[in-house]
């Protein structure tokens, strides 16, 4: 085969190769983000990864649980970050609201002390903690995607039938 | 004058007579103007949280509103969800602390605008506090031409305010404020930047006497048999120069020091007065509820009754001077402080009146004294109770327990208070329950064993009982209205702590698992000091829960009327919505259980001419009002709930009530949860609407 259509050839299946993996990738991708962008998102669509809880754990265990207890079982001023009191406390609210309580006060005596993914990976240690799912993706650290994830106590009805 | 002129005017004053008895009550029985108002933490000198105002009442409760609210986020450098303050109201202004920052703040009472606020930076020694945020409120004081607002800093620091900027009064103190690290007869350690000792307590003024107790960290897990000790003082409100001080602990030589076997008294320490204080002006006397000793749960280091450990103290508004005492609790063990506002009543009883002090108690109990001589109104005998065996510790025989009015809340636990929906549930509890020890009031701690009893199980020590927020008193029928957790538990149990956590023989704490020092919130929690190893628990976890479910049955708090002539529960009720833990829970399915009320400490009641009013601490979302909280309003008289109307977030503050330009406002503090610290002000909607 002469090279005048051998080039051609060989960019031609580069290029359908390059599509093919694209195909393969790209739908994935968008699934992600419609994931991640979903507006009936909630803690029980597997937000959090276990890695990323296990790195929570330890800084939990580090900067919190002297005052939330080792078991987020509270201590007698501190609450419990599990249990009924807890989510009576967040039912209803957002993943972003939670976090920004962490975020702006705790530590309490410093709450310079931890970086915003340190307190995402602390928050996915108590949705673990919590027994919500884990899943593929992390718990990301801005207030605006964690505004999309309920915090819902149960797990939501799925195939609603629909209207009449 | 004549016979028929007498006449005449005698029928005109019988005319004038009639027609005065039958004006409308509300033109004749005007308020008096001090009703209205409320200069006092807790209404009044005497601690009654009552005001005799009726606008808002049983027949218009439901109708009230948002009237206007305060957020505090910016009073500080972050915002607080601790807001447990209860705010002033004198001449039309609101004053009270908030944010993190514990700023004293000025409002208009109509409109919640903002008029003043004052904030001290302490920089390093506001960061060590041991009682840090906005605290529980301040004091106003007026000679009839000068007013000024005093309080206290996290750092410990008497400040002294021009009601009307907001600015420091030169003459006060040192520029404006008093160091109360300084002069209280002992040195603070290690230092005056981190020596531990503050306060968070509204300060109380009588007769142009300030006095300020003192409050240390929280003591489960001290680092140290020795600490600071918490003396009370009085200070002359216009200049801030020290008047007496009280040893709640006695020095060598006084009253009560041989109460401190072997010395102890030298460097045991807190024993503080962290609560409200009461003032009885004309008879000149303060009345003094102190806290526990160092060490809540171990006193090896402490042995003896230790005075005035847990004692209601009468001093000398003038000097200081110790007029009688009453130990509710010798040789304290149960954290068993006493929490709240000793209330002033002058009550009748079997015909013979009697000035009396009475104080609600996180055991239940409502000890009841002639406040002039210390007397009991009804005996309060002293009755054996079990002895421990903890190593070193030491046991008082007896312990003091009213013959009336009976308990108003749990104490002790029996396998009669345990959870009771189902028998499947009871059954459970005791598998938990049985890890522990049981027993009545006063049961001592054990050391915890692995292979034993993890801890004396207990209800009306710790969390209490009625706590910090205390009880109201109705002066016009003499009855108490006491707001108690019933269902708060604490497993006491004892563990050796490493040396580098304390350097006592026993702290709190469970076998098998690491000591971790204990700290509430707003310590410092040694932020640059590398924490311990983890070492694994050697024992599994006991939680103390019935999947899910409280482990004692309800009502998980209640609000109890106590006739104080007579010594007798008038009645009681749950108070607080059924949590919704409870009334969603699958094993409960199906069951009609009445309304439980809430398992929390913080909340205080007020007492009205009709009304007794609280909120609940948490938040529920049911059927009648979306995720928040109630705020609740009863018939005095009988305890059935006449009202209720919705607050965004759960209460953290005692409600307070007072009439500005003819309409009545009820204020309350709500933070917590997901919801930072606002005040709320509810009145009913204005005629124009």
């Amino acid at each position: 085969m002469n090279s005048r259509v051998a080039i051609p050839i060989l960019v031609i299946s580069a290029m359908a190769g390059a599509f093919n993996v694209f195909c393969w990738l790209g739908p994935r991708a968008s699934a992600q983000e419609e994931q991640q962008t979903s507006e009936s998102q909630s803690v029980w669509d597997g937000v959090y990864t276990e890695e990323q809880a296990k790195r929570g754990q330890g800084s939990y265990q580090k900067d919190c649980s002297i005052c939330h207890g080792d078991r987020l079982n509270g201590t007698g001023e501190a609450p419990a970050l599990s249990g009924g009191r807890f989510f009576a406390n967040w039912n209803g609210l957002t993943l972003g609201d939670l976090f920004e309580r962490i975020r702006k006060t705790m530590p309490q005596d410093k709450p310079e002390r931890l970086t915003r993914r340190e307190k995402a990976d602390i928050l996915a240690y108590i949705l673990s903690f919590n027994k919500f799912p884990a899943g593929k993706n992390e718990l990301r650290q801005q207030t605006e995607w964690l505004k999309l994830i309920k915090f819902e106590e149960s797990r939501p009805e799925r195939n609603r039938p629909s209207q009449p | 004058m004549d016979h028929q002129k007498f006449a005449r005017r005698n029928r005109l004053l019988l005319w004038v007579t009639v027609v005065l008895i039958c004006v409308p009550v509300p033109l004749r029985a005007q308020n008096h103007a001090k009703d209205k108002e409320w200069p006092s933490y807790a209404a009044d000198l005497a601690g009654t949280r009552y005001r005799p105002l009726d606008q808002i009442n049983a027949s218009n409760f439901n109708e009230l509103e948002i009237s206007w609210r305060f957020n505090t986020d910016n009073l500080g450098n972050r915002p607080e969800y601790k807001l447990e303050g209860t705010p002033l109201m004198v001449n039309g202004v609101l004053y009270t602390t908030a944010g993190s920052r514990r700023a004293a703040i000025a409002l208009d009472a109509a409109t919640g605008e903002l008029l003043w606020v004052h904030g001290e930076h302490e920089g390093a020694r506001g960061a060590a506090a041991p009682r840090q945020l906005s605290g529980r409120g301040l004091a106003y004081w007026s000679d009839g031409k000068d007013e000024r607002i005093l309080y206290v800093t996290p750092g410990f620091r008497l400040v002294c305010l021009d009601a009307k900027t907001g600015s420091r009064i030169p003459t006060f103190g040192d520029g404006g404020a008093v160091d109360l690290k300084l002069n209280d007869d002992q040195i603070i350690e290690p230092d005056l930047t981190t020596g531990e000792i503050g306060v968070q307590s509204a300060p109380v003024i009588g007769r142009d006497t300030i006095i300020i107790g003192a409050a240390f960290r929280e003591g489960y897990t001290p680092k140290s048999m020795r600490n600071n000790k918490g003396y009370v003082r009085g200070f002359d409100v216009r200049t801030g120069r020290r008047l007496w001080i009280f040893h709640t602990i006695p020095k060598k030589g006084e009253f009560g020091y041989d109460t401190w076997l072997d010395g102890s008294a030298e460097y045991t320490g807190n024993t503080g007065v962290w609560t409200q204080i009461t003032v009885d002006e004309q008879l000149g006397l303060v009345y003094l509820p102190v806290e526990s000793p160092t060490g809540d749960f171990y006193g090896g280091h402490r042995r003896g009754n230790n005075l005035f450990g847990e004692s209601l103290v009468c001093v000398d508004l003038r000097t200081g001077q110790r007029k009688w005492h009453f130990q509710l609790v010798h040789h304290p063990l149960w954290d068993m402080d006493i929490s709240s506002a000793p209330i002033l009543a002058d009550i009748t009883v079997d015909g013979k009146p009697i000035k009396a002090v009475a104080q609600p108690s996180k055991q239940g109990f409502l000890y009841l004294f002639d406040r002039v001589t210390g007397k009991p109104v009804w005996p309060i005998p002293e009755q054996p109770v079990t002895v421990g065996s903890v190593p070193g510790e030491w046991y008082s025989p007896t312990q003091p327990i009213p013959s009336k009015p009976p308990a108003y809340s749990r104490n002790g636990v029996s396998v009669d208070d345990l959870i009771d929906f189902t028998p499947d549930l009871r059954k459970k509890a005791e598998g938990i329950t049985a890890k522990y020890l049981l027993g009545t009031v006063f049961t001592p701690p054990v050391v915890s064993q692995i292979n034993g009893a993890l801890g004396t199980l207990t209800l009306g020590t710790a969390s209490g009982g009625t706590n910090w927020p205390g009880g109201s008193y109705d002066p016009e029928t003499h009855i108490a209205y006491i707001y108690a957790c019933n269902a708060c538990l604490e497993p006491i149990g004892l563990v050796q702590p490493p040396k580098e956590v304390s350097d006592m023989r026993y702290v709190y704490g469970t076998a098998g698992q690491e000591v971790k020092a204990v700290h509430g919130p707003g310590e410092n929690a040694g932020a640059d000091a590398p924490m311990p190893p983890q070492k694994k628990a050697a024992s599994e976890y006991v939680e103390l829960n019935v999947d899910g479910l409280p482990l004692v049955k309800p009502p998980y708090g209640t609000i109890t009327a106590i006739n104080l002539d007579k010594g007798e529960i008038v009645w009681q009720i749950a108070h607080g919505e059924t949590p919704d833990l409870v009334r969603k829970h699958p094993a409960l399915h199906g069951l009609n259980i009445p309304r439980t009320g809430q398992e929390s400490y913080g909340v205080g009641t007020l007492v009205t001419k009709t009304l007794v009013i609280a909120g609940e601490s948490q938040v529920t979302t049911t059927a009648d009002h979306p995720r928040g909280a109630m705020l609740r309003a009863y018939d005095k008289a009988t305890g059935k709930e006449v009202g209720a109307v919705y607050m965004p977030g759960p209460e953290s503050g005692s409600p307070m009530t007072y009439i500005v330009n003819g309409k009545q406002y009820i204020v309350i503090a709500i933070s917590g949860g997901a919801y930072s610290g606002e005040y709320i002000a509810y009145a009913l909607p204005s005629a124009t609407e």
